[in-house]
């Protein structure tokens, strides 16, 4: 396993610096593999949904930097997790790869959640196409207006999420705990537009999602943000208070820095594509090469940029460390996140 | 820009030749789709989606909304014909459409069904322009509380719905009910009803219950039966007849049309609720429609008013259905969320900014599912005559024929072999409950509504705690529940009463 890893990343090193030799000798056998090939991509959602545009966006230039024709394949189930798995399993010949929600995975490997039969930190990721930053947005309708006056009203806010385990939730209720806010998060909400509909309505008072899902509601005035997860704050975010600032104002500073940076962790593997574990180095190297090249073609980013969808690239090594870290807890904080994830803070 | 220029400036390029013929190509490949069974309007449009790259925002609105529109008018048209849902919206279809095809009138029912089809979804349409000045504040009408009390008004009809007795229907509505609570539980993260297995832990899917339901259980008929589909009528109808039917058939639906009106407004007041669907819809417009017939003992047998009825309302579920889209940018269902995806690529904001600055847009949108309806009526027509004369084919050939149609449906959906095996089971068993004579129709009413039951009384509970029973809006309609159960429990006993 050590041997495989470090093959893997001896090559993806050469393969980054392209003018050596050996390299070249490698990358010809690849490129040779995967011209005319099939690649087949699985993606674990349903057509016309955030994955599956993301996959169709990608395709395309996929195909243009590896020859290969790139088969996109929809296979809902289970939250993700059937994909996943079908992904985890697949042959490792380098041709069965695939898009996963990463915090999701995270989650469910975590509390173990039934059907959660892949290892995350042992997927080779081709790299990550884009993490979304995470924010407590509230309605403007709420009567609250910025973090103090959630903390100082002497009210219970109510806080919107899905089921048991999303992320809607579980940063609900790890950030909620942190700070000891004073909130009641009532989740079972179909989806996060439900839950933006009962803000609307003024049924709850706030939730917490991506922020690219959050801008409509932001532009128009019906959503505020208080509340983000980044380190630094940018656009629409400038001036907002980061739960990193609060923390290390708080009464247990590290502690509280600790928790937050492996919640931070969860996050941040994004939505990365993935190869089943065991695939020949220089293949992979390959892989990785030709994701990175698509993934930043003007063309793509122009069409990416039309369509409203946020990238934010990192390379399959740096994913794989991302993936790593954020499964890698320590028992305390391993703990808190499962009772989070079951639903028992 | 104003509504009335929003208006002018959406209809002049609707109709102009750079939108126009995305239009025709949409509809026509929504109609095919629909036609064929278990293909439904979110696989049409999913579909369509991925050409919107390259296009134009009005062009690729009118290609993918087009697509979406006609999927229930393909659908009624396999529903009369074969016994089989085209799509789930066509379900209710199923109660009168065959039976008229029986006794010799399929194109008096396709024609009914078209015209239904086209005027339910022009309803629904112009309800959603009117609306749009206050459309933000009729979407967030709907809370959980008040889902709940719809969800469980609906829940209500099966009483009516069908010839078999009231017992029977309920103790089906509940075994649907049931079913519906299969699967993973979405607030405690409780295994249901799974016995262990990953593949049920997703629930079961609509389309390939359906199919079992309906499809799969006439074929088991039909070949137990054998001779052809249209049961009573040996010979095909000749084209001539086939077309005065077809035109008889579309001024019945003119004829009877305040209950068109009817049963458009249940149609495109439950497309605003956000996941209740379209299939309860036509159920509710059925039994709307046989409770205040003035000929309610020949429904099931062959009643026109049961083909316009579910048909008129499944086409007017789209108007309302678009406007939480529009409003807000929430989808109410997941073929919206398609189309959220869709205006996405197309470069298109919804909520405020288009209410305020792209109206033009939203009229597209209208005359879309207007136009688009128009053609598929149209071209429908063309299809009734070579698909009727299948009706006259032998079960020996027809049932293996429509069984690799069905079992194809059934794994399109989701790519899943596991839900053929769930179109089989469900079919056997609902071909011993048509022996047994208990409600299918209800059973699917149960399953349909069960989780958007269950969903919102949770969430109701939490929110406004034990007694959001007594808000003003959710009391008034338990009242309309109450008031509805009684009158049909008493009808039920006044006509035994008589009959002895």
């Amino acid at each position: 396993m050590r041997r495989t890893f470090l093959k893997g990343l001896a090559a993806s090193v050469v393969a980054g610096a392209s003018l050596s030799a050996g390299s070249m000798a490698f990358a010809q056998d690849a490129a040779a593999f995967y011209k005319d090939n099939v690649i087949k991509w699985i993606v674990p959602y349903k057509p016309g949904g955030g994955y599956d545009e993301y996959s169709r966006l990608l395709a395309p230039y996929m195909e243009k930097y590896t020859g290969a024709r790139v088969d996109i394949v929809n296979m809902p189930g289970s939250g993700g997790m059937k994909g996943a798995v079908e992904i985890f399993n697949s042959p490792a010949d380098g041709l069965n790869i695939g898009i996963i929600n990463g915090s999701a995975m995270v989650t469910n490997e975590l509390a173990e959640i039934e059907g959660a039969n892949y290892k995350v930190a042992d997927y080779n990721y081709l790299g990550r196409i884009v993490a979304d930053a995470r924010v407590m947005v509230v309605a403007a309708n709420s009567g609250i207006d910025s973090y103090e006056d959630l903390m100082s009203d002497g009210e219970t806010a109510v806080i919107g999420a899905t089921g048991l385990g999303g992320s809607t939730y579980v940063d609900a209720v790890i950030v909620g705990d942190v700070f000891g806010m004073d909130q009641n998060v009532v989740h079972g909400f179909n989806s996060s537009g439900d839950i933006r509909t009962a803000m609307l309505r003024g049924d709850v008072d706030g939730m917490w999602g991506s922020l690219g899902s959050a801008m409509k509601g932001i532009e128009s005035g019906d959503h505020q943000v208080i509340l983000h997860g980044e380190r630094e704050a940018t656009g629409v975010l400038e001036g907002i208070p980061s739960v990193f600032d609060i923390a290390a104002q708080s009464d247990d500073p590290a502690g509280n820095a600790k928790i937050l940076t492996s919640w931070e962790g969860l996050s941040a593997v994004g939505r990365p594509v993935a190869a089943p574990p065991g695939v020949p180095a220089d293949r992979l190297a390959f892989l990785r090469d030709a994701f990175a090249k698509a993934i930043n073609d003007p063309e793509l980013v122009a069409k990416a940029e039309e369509s409203g969808r946020d990238l934010s690239f990192a390379d399959g090594a740096r994913t794989g460390e991302i993936a790593k870290a954020a499964t890698d807890l320590d028992d305390a904080t391993r703990k808190l996140f499962v009772a989070a994830i079951r639903g028992e803070l | 820009m104003t509504v009335i220029e929003g208006m002018m400036s959406g209809f002049l390029q609707s109709v102009s030749l750079t939108v126009l013929p995305y239009l025709v190509v949409g509809a026509l490949f929504g109609l095919i789709i629909g036609v064929i069974p278990g293909l439904s309007g979110h696989f049409a449009m999913a579909m369509a989606v991925t050409f919107l790259y390259t296009m134009e925002p009005s062009a690729g609105i009118a290609f993918i909304l087009g697509a979406h529109a006609t999927v229930a008018q393909g659908g009624g048209l396999t529903a009369i014909l074969f016994s089989t849902p085209g799509t789930g919206q066509n379900a209710a279809t199923l109660l009168d459409g065959p039976p008229m095809r029986d006794k010799g009138e399929a194109g008096i029912a396709v024609g009914a069904a078209m015209a239904s089809c086209f005027l339910g979804a022009t309803f629904g349409a112009v309800v959603l322009g009117l609306l749009i000045p206050v459309l933000r504040e009729v979407v967030l009408f709907f809370g959980p509380p008040e889902v709940f009390v719809l969800a469980f008004l609906a829940l209500t009809f099966v009483a009516v719905l069908g010839k078999e007795d009231m017992t029977r229907s309920l103790i089906a509505a509940l075994l649907g009910l049931l079913l519906a609570m299969i699967g993973v539980d979405n607030v405690t993260n409780t295994h249901r009803f799974t016995m262990g297995s990953d593949r049920l832990a997703d629930g079961l899917s609509l389309v390939p219950v359906i199919l079992g339901l309906f499809a799969v259980a006439e074929m088991i008929d039909l070949y137990r039966r054998g001779g052809a589909l249209a049961r009573y009528t040996p010979e095909a109808l000749s084209a001539g007849d086939t077309q005065r039917q077809i035109f008889k058939g579309i001024g019945l639906a003119f004829k009877h049309w305040w209950l068109v009106m009817r049963c458009s407004a249940i149609g495109t007041t439950m497309g605003l609720i956000p996941g209740l669907g379209s299939a309860p819809a036509a159920f509710v417009a059925y039994g709307h429609a046989k409770q205040t017939s003035k000929t309610k003992e020949t429904f099931g047998q062959g009643n026109v008013e049961g083909v316009i009825a579910p048909e008129a309302s499944n086409d007017a579920v789209e108007g309302g259905a678009l406007a939480s889209t529009i409003a807000f940018g929430i989808p109410g269902s997941s073929s919206m969320a398609i189309l959220l995806s869709g205006l996405f690529i197309l470069g298109l904001e919804t909520g405020p900014r288009m209410l305020n600055d792209n109206v033009d847009i939203i009229f597209i949108m209208i005359f879309t599912i207007i136009l688009g309806n128009l053609i598929g009526t149209i071209v429908g027509m063309f299809l009734v005559n070579p698909l009727s004369r299948a009706t006259s084919i032998r079960a020996e050939i027809m049932v293996p024929v429509l069984m690799a149609v069905i079992v194809t449906g059934a794994f399109a959906g989701n790519a899943s072999v596991f839900d053929i095996g769930v179109a089989i089971f469900f079919g056997i068993f609902g071909y011993l409950m048509k022996i047994l004579n208990y409600s299918r129709a209800a059973l699917l009413i149960g399953f349909v509504l069960g989780f958007a039951v269950e969903k919102n009384l949770y969430l109701a509970l939490l929110l406004d705690g034990p007694y959001f029973v007594f808000q003003p809006i959710p009391l008034v309609l338990m009242t309309i529940t109450a008031i509805f159960l009684i009158a049909n429990v008493w009808s039920i006993y006044r006509d035994r009463r008589r009959k002895v």
